[in-house]
């Protein structure tokens, strides 16, 4: 599979400090990566770096197969970008925004300016004032922007910030069409889990300039897989009776003592059964299923894998 | 370069600023009237050659375009720093070398240009009203017209340079207010005039601010590219 981005031992320290370190990405071409971190991750500083707004301190960064450099401007032409906030020329109108883009790009199809506006729903209001749109309609023509020249690699650093929850989910329906249909690589950050969990082939975990983990959604699936948590005083016996009667070995006691068995084969009705007729006293079952978000924390927290 | 130079205009709305400009020279004209006018004026002979009244003339409109560069300089330069809409501009595949060049080209070439018309203007305006009121008495002469136009293309060529001083300030803290009061303290160091004396009028000054102006413009692209945003 081909990269689309690669950092190698990416850091950028300011006054000493680094604030990005030892960063290594891996985005293919065709995926959507998320970049998932607190505030003051780094998430946006890697950003920066791979549009070469700001330079790494070390390491290095290949885009498109080609080493990054402070001169690499026709690298540039490739990408479409929102970093940090949209940030527009307020007193001119939407179109003309994005028509001086298109000019600075060296991206001459008018159509495609009307095209981004319908793509992000802003038909019709392209002739306003930027000063006069709220935050979310900036993110959107922000996102019209990035996308007008049909670029190949798009760096969008919170985009959904301000968007209600419609005007999310058409943002999300969005990007899936803009890589599927039009095979743009997306970078994506944000610290809404969630949101990431939908749309991403990939994360990357950052905290405090470091890349806790860089992973597949499929991976992520299969560790926050569906499970059943059983809360009983007597978790060893009950995890012997799973594995000699019922040959259940995917279990797992936690710190509290309770038992949590993953792809469970059978009902788990039968479940209750054995464990009932073995004398295995039962609190209380449940069907649970891990979210990203508990995925997230545990790397955040420095443990392994929680599902 | 020339595209650059047009989008930039584009941009900032350039027509809005020659009108303002035209304001300034019509201004500058009724200033000038007024004063030939005033009968104190004429008393202390502050008009009472040609040569005078143009270098009064050259002197005001230089005053009034050096500050007219420093607003624009604040708003193309140091407003696209402080607004963070730099950061958009240097996404783009162009040098950021290129980039800066061409707005600080739009800020010299608009003084120099502005500079020269207000000149003629203000300049032919005060030739016709001397046709009616004959504030001096001689007659405006092919060689007096053409010395005195000699004096202010160079005159204007500098200025549009030094004009360029302020940069350095404003780009310190990207203060627009540090551009326009450091163009303030420009206008007092070269339009002053003790006894009929100018700073000005000496060779060297014009031509060492003029260089100057020119390092400044030179030290604000030279790292650019490795600079971060």
């Amino acid at each position: 599979m081909t990269h689309i981005v690669r950092t190698k031992q990416l850091t950028r320290a300011y006054r000493g400090k680094e604030v990005v370190s030892n960063v290594n990405l891996n985005i293919k071409q065709g995926e959507i990566y998320g970049m998932l971190g607190p505030n003051g991750a780094g998430k946006t500083t890697v950003m920066k770096m791979i549009t070469n707004l700001v330079k790494p301190t070390a390491g290095e960064i290949e885009i498109f197969g080609e080493r990054l450099t402070d001169t690499s401007f026709q690298l540039l032409a490739r990408m479409g970008t929102i970093i940090e906030r949209p940030i527009f020329y307020e007193k001119l109108t939407a179109r003309e925004n994005l028509e001086l883009h298109c000019e600075y790009m060296g991206y001459h199809n008018k159509k495609s300016i009307d095209e981004a506006f319908e793509l992000v729903n802003l038909k019709g209001i392209e002739k306003k004032a930027v000063k006069e749109f709220s935050l979310g309609m900036k993110q959107r023509l922000g996102i019209a922007r990035a996308i007008t020249t049909k670029p190949e690699l798009l760096i969008l650093d919170e985009p959904i910030n301000g968007l209600d929850p419609i005007g999310i989910k058409e943002l999300r329906d969005l990007f899936k069409m803009l890589c599927k249909h039009y095979g743009i690589t997306i970078l994506i950050s944000s610290h809404i889990l969630g949101e990431v969990e939908l749309i991403a082939d990939t994360i990357a975990v950052m905290n405090d300039g470091k890349l806790l983990q860089e992973v597949s959604m499929d991976h992520v699936a299969k560790q926050t897989a569906e499970y059943i948590e059983i809360t009983t005083n007597e978790s060893s016996k009950a995890a012997f009776v799973l594995e000699k009667h019922l040959h259940i070995s995917n279990v797992r006691i936690t710190d509290e003592g309770q038992i949590r068995i993953y792809d469970c084969p059978i009902p788990q009705s039968e479940l209750m059964k054995v464990l009932v007729l073995q004398d295995v006293a039962i609190e209380a079952v449940h069907k649970k299923k891990g979210s990203l978000e508990d995925y997230f924390l545990s790397i955040l927290n420095g443990g392994g894998i929680v599902a | 370069m020339l595209k650059l130079i047009k989008l930039e205009m584009r941009k900032f709305r350039i027509m809005s600023y020659i009108r303002a400009a035209m304001i300034a020279n019509v201004v500058i004209l009724g200033l000038i009237c007024f004063i030939s006018l005033n009968t104190e004026a004429k008393d202390e002979m502050l008009f009472s050659s040609y040569d005078m009244v143009f270098s009064i003339i050259d002197t005001l409109v230089r005053g009034t375009y050096i500050v007219f560069a420093s607003v624009l300089i604040s708003r193309l330069v140091i407003d696209e720093f402080r607004e963070r809409s730099i950061t958009v501009l240097f996404m783009y595949p162009i040098p950021r070398k290129k980039l800066i060049a061409a707005k600080l080209l739009v800020v010299v070439l608009f003084t120099l240009v502005a500079d020269l018309a207000a000149n003629l203007f203000v300049g032919f305006g005060f030739a016709v009203l001397n046709l009616f009121t004959s504030v001096i008495p001689e007659s405006l002469t092919w060689s007096v017209a053409a010395k005195s136009l000699l004096t202010v293309v160079m005159s204007a060529l500098a200025t549009s340079f030094l004009s360029l001083i302020p940069l350095y300030f404003g780009m310190r803290k990207h203060s627009g207010a540090a551009t326009i009061v450091s163009s303030l303290i420009v206008v007092a160091l070269v339009c002053q005039n003790v006894d009929g004396f100018t700073l000005y009028s000496v060779i060297a000054v014009p031509i060492g601010l003029a260089l100057l102006g020119a390092v400044v413009a030179y030290l604000s692209i030279r790292n650019i590219e490795h600079v971060d945003c």
